[in-house]
């Protein structure tokens, strides 16, 4: 019964179908099943629908409706997770997010997916995140990795922000900041003190691995 | 006197059929009434309430009566002139003329590598006068040709852009906000006595404006200036997968942007521009080069028409090709000719390489033969007596009849034929003995003879060219107030600036 769940809870995300797998997760908890073995085939889904996108099989639509049908369920398992105070393998947690100003949200939602296809955990929030948020959620969450995107070359200074008010709250030692986005270079994240960037998501899900020398 | 750009003489190529335009446009009274447009401005929100839309404060969402969207598109003229430092250089925007525009590129391109690297403040004014010399580009886009150059703050990038081409070119030009530079840029033209055309009710798609936008359009239209209403969908991520949904949503932004317009200053000189693509599915990029973008324009320009409002299509604005190459070369000359017979009263071509990123005047000087041969096309056939020919005809009988050396012959061709610069049209033993040049190699020439030869005429006057870097400085002075140029920053653009 609780393999079928199970199953079933990885089908609804190869499927793309986000209100299954909500209702896959909760039912999953009422039955008392491990949410560590719940993440786990959540992970395995995107996992599998990253390396077909990786392999030029599948498309954007389909890492994206993986995304968000991870998404719908996500919430449900970490709060139990969370609630028995249970440990998860995780290779880090990374808090993603577009800069304030700036409302493009493909490229981020591209990392997002490809990083908890690598097996991070993600907290994605969202497009035009002030830099208070940032911080906010870089404290909350412990987080290993701060991933900014901006897409514009007007909205990309915001990176700069966000990090000088890391160092100013002695967090910088921290945190590994990546930062990528259409406008930026490998020349302006070394200026803006970032400690990595990438063109590519599929770069930046690597590029988060060699950060944490994982 | 005016800047003539290109007559289409003919009717234009249609896409779509009236019922199909009818159904658009029902589409977008319908989204605009029931799902409505968010504005974030309260100022705005209080002008739609006091003209019967319904605001709904709490999400910034306004509902629009069709009558008053219907109303506010009658009040756009369908053609007005706008000014340049020049008169030769005014524009006259709407009906049958077509107008070529430069396409911005965020960086030049490495000739030797192609990749792409800032351009220099040389590097910049130089494009800029060469764009000046080219026949067949009329005007010039805010971000052209780069979005800056080396060292200077991102705050200052537009009003120094402008500065550049007002200093090196006569030519009229559009300009754009952000961070209010929009002030300084209406100073700037104000004080050489032209007008550009702000492309300020710029919306964010899905159904959306943000503040600064609406802001820069209030203060457009209190310096009594042109706007440019402008969206960018992209279809599958920001608008509908479909054409046809696209155009609705689209078109709906545009015109919720008309409607705020024609209630601040009914009769405002306005047009409606954008940037559609399709979504590249595996990159999450818009996918330049697509022919998607002209099945997109070409219905478009019929909706335009039916509004009677001129417009802008960019589908030649990009390829996705890296190099001047031939990929490149049909992504632009392709969408460049189906913008130009379907009715786009602007249509960028010139210098853009590779989507937004970048801009290279070797590309200008390509793309202007690619301008000046879909303007002969649009200028179509004369049919008269003196082009029939018949007495002519009569007179030059059969072999050995001949008419290279007549008069009309010499009277006729050039007005018949375009004679690109820069396209090889040598034969096999010329191009041998003259090293194999390509169009690339004399395009390389022809920009350096136009750097060595060419000159903006007339320039500035000394107290214009005292007003420019007076506003200029307040500017800077501006952000440097409001912290948005760092101490680091402006170490480096003193250095850029002496």
């Amino acid at each position: 019964m609780s393999n079928e769940i199970l199953e079933n809870l990885k089908k609804a995300i190869l499927e793309y179908e986000s209100e299954k797998a909500a209702n896959l997760a909760r039912e999953a908890l009422e039955k008392k099943i491990d949410p560590a073995k719940a993440l786990n085939v959540m992970t395995e889904a995107v996992r599998q629908v990253g390396d077909g996108f990786g392999r030029g099989e599948l498309w954007l639509p389909d890492l994206v409706g993986a995304a968000d049908a991870m998404q719908s369920a996500m919430p449900i398992i970490q709060k139990e997770i969370e609630r028995k105070g249970m440990k998860v393998e995780t290779l880090g947690v990374v808090v993603v997010g577009t800069v304030f100003g700036d409302i493009h949200s493909i490229g981020k939602t591209m990392v997002c997916t490809l990083l908890a296809a690598e097996g991070f955990t993600v907290y994605d929030l969202g497009v035009n995140v002030t830099a208070e948020k940032f911080i906010e959620a870089v404290k909350k969450y412990k987080a290993d990795i701060l991933a900014m995107s901006a897409l514009m070359t007007m909205t990309a200074p915001e990176q700069r922000k966000v990090i000088a008010i890391l160092k100013k709250e002695n967090l910088r030692d921290k945190v590994k900041v990546m930062v990528g986005g259409g406008s930026l270079t490998e020349e302006f994240a070394k200026n803006i003190g970032a400690d990595g960037y990438d063109p590519t998501a599929p770069g930046g899900a690597k590029l988060a691995r060699r950060l944490l020398n994982k | 006197m005016a800047m003539k750009g290109f007559t289409r003489k003919f009717k234009p190529l249609e896409i779509i059929t009236e019922e199909q335009v009818e159904a658009i446009h029902r589409g977008i009274l319908d989204v605009l009434q029931t799902t409505g447009v968010r504005f974030e401005s309260k100022r705005a929100l209080k002008l739609f309430e006091k003209n019967d839309c319904q605001v709904d404060y709490d999400n910034m969402r306004v509902k629009f009566p069709p009558g008053l969207v219907e109303e506010c598109l009658r009040r756009c003229p369908s053609s007005f002139r706008v000014k340049a430092r020049e008169p030769k250089n005014d524009l006259i925007i709407g009906g049958n003329t077509v107008y070529f525009v430069a396409s911005p590129g965020m960086q030049t391109v490495d000739l030797d590598t192609w990749e792409p690297r800032p351009a220099t403040k040389k590097e910049y004014y130089d494009t800029v006068k060469i764009m000046d010399a080219l026949p067949n580009l009329h005007l010039f886009c805010c971000y052209t040709p780069y979005f800056g150059f080396e060292g200077i703050p991102e705050v200052m990038k537009i009003p120094e852009g402008l500065a550049a081409k007002i200093r090196n070119s006569n030519k009229f030009t559009w300009s754009c906000f952000s961070n209010d530079c929009e002030i300084f840029n209406i100073k700037m033209v104000k004080a050489v006595g032209t007008e550009t055309i702000i492309l300020a009710m710029m919306a964010s798609p899905p159904l959306t404006y943000y503040n600064s936008a609406i802001e820069c359009a209030f203060r457009t239209l209190e310096a009594d200036l042109p706007i440019g209403v402008d969206t960018g969908t992209v279809f599958g991520a920001t608008g509908p997968a479909t054409i046809a949904g696209s155009l609705v949503t689209y078109t709906a932004e545009l015109v919720a942007g008309i409607v705020l317009i024609q209630l601040i200053k009914p009769g405002t000189r306005t047009f409606i521009a954008g940037f559609p693509h399709p979504q590249n599915m595996r990159s999450g990029s818009p996918a330049f080069g697509d022919i998607g973008i002209s099945l997109f324009d070409v219905a478009f320009n019929q909706i335009c028409r039916k509004y009677e409002i001129p417009c802008r299509n960019t589908a030649s604005a990009y390829s996705s090709s890296k190099k001047m190459d031939f990929q490149c070369g049909y992504e632009r000359g392709i969408p460049a000719i189906l913008s130009a017979v379907s009715g786009a009263q602007f249509i960028h071509v010139h210098g853009g390489m590779y989507g937004e990123l970048a801009h290279h005047p070797i590309q200008d000087i390509l793309d202007d033969d690619v301008a000046g041969m879909i303007g002969r096309f649009i200028e179509g056939v004369e049919v008269s007596d003196e082009t029939l020919a018949i007495d002519l005809i009569e007179k030059v009988g059969p072999i050995p009849g001949f008419y290279l050396n007549k008069e009309h012959t010499r009277k006729w061709w050039r007005k018949e034929q375009f004679v690109p610069e820069v396209a090889d049209r040598l034969t096999y033993p010329e191009w041998i003995n003259s090293g194999k040049k390509t169009a690339f190699d004399y395009a390389k020439k022809r920009m350096e003879e136009i750097l060595a030869t060419h000159k903006v005429d007339p320039p500035l006057t000394n107290s214009q060219e005292e007003d420019i870097e007076r506003i200029l400085k307040e500017a800077r002075e501006y952000y440097r107030k409001k912290g948005l140029i760092t101490d680091e920053e402006w170490e480096t653009y003193k250095k850029v600036l002496r």
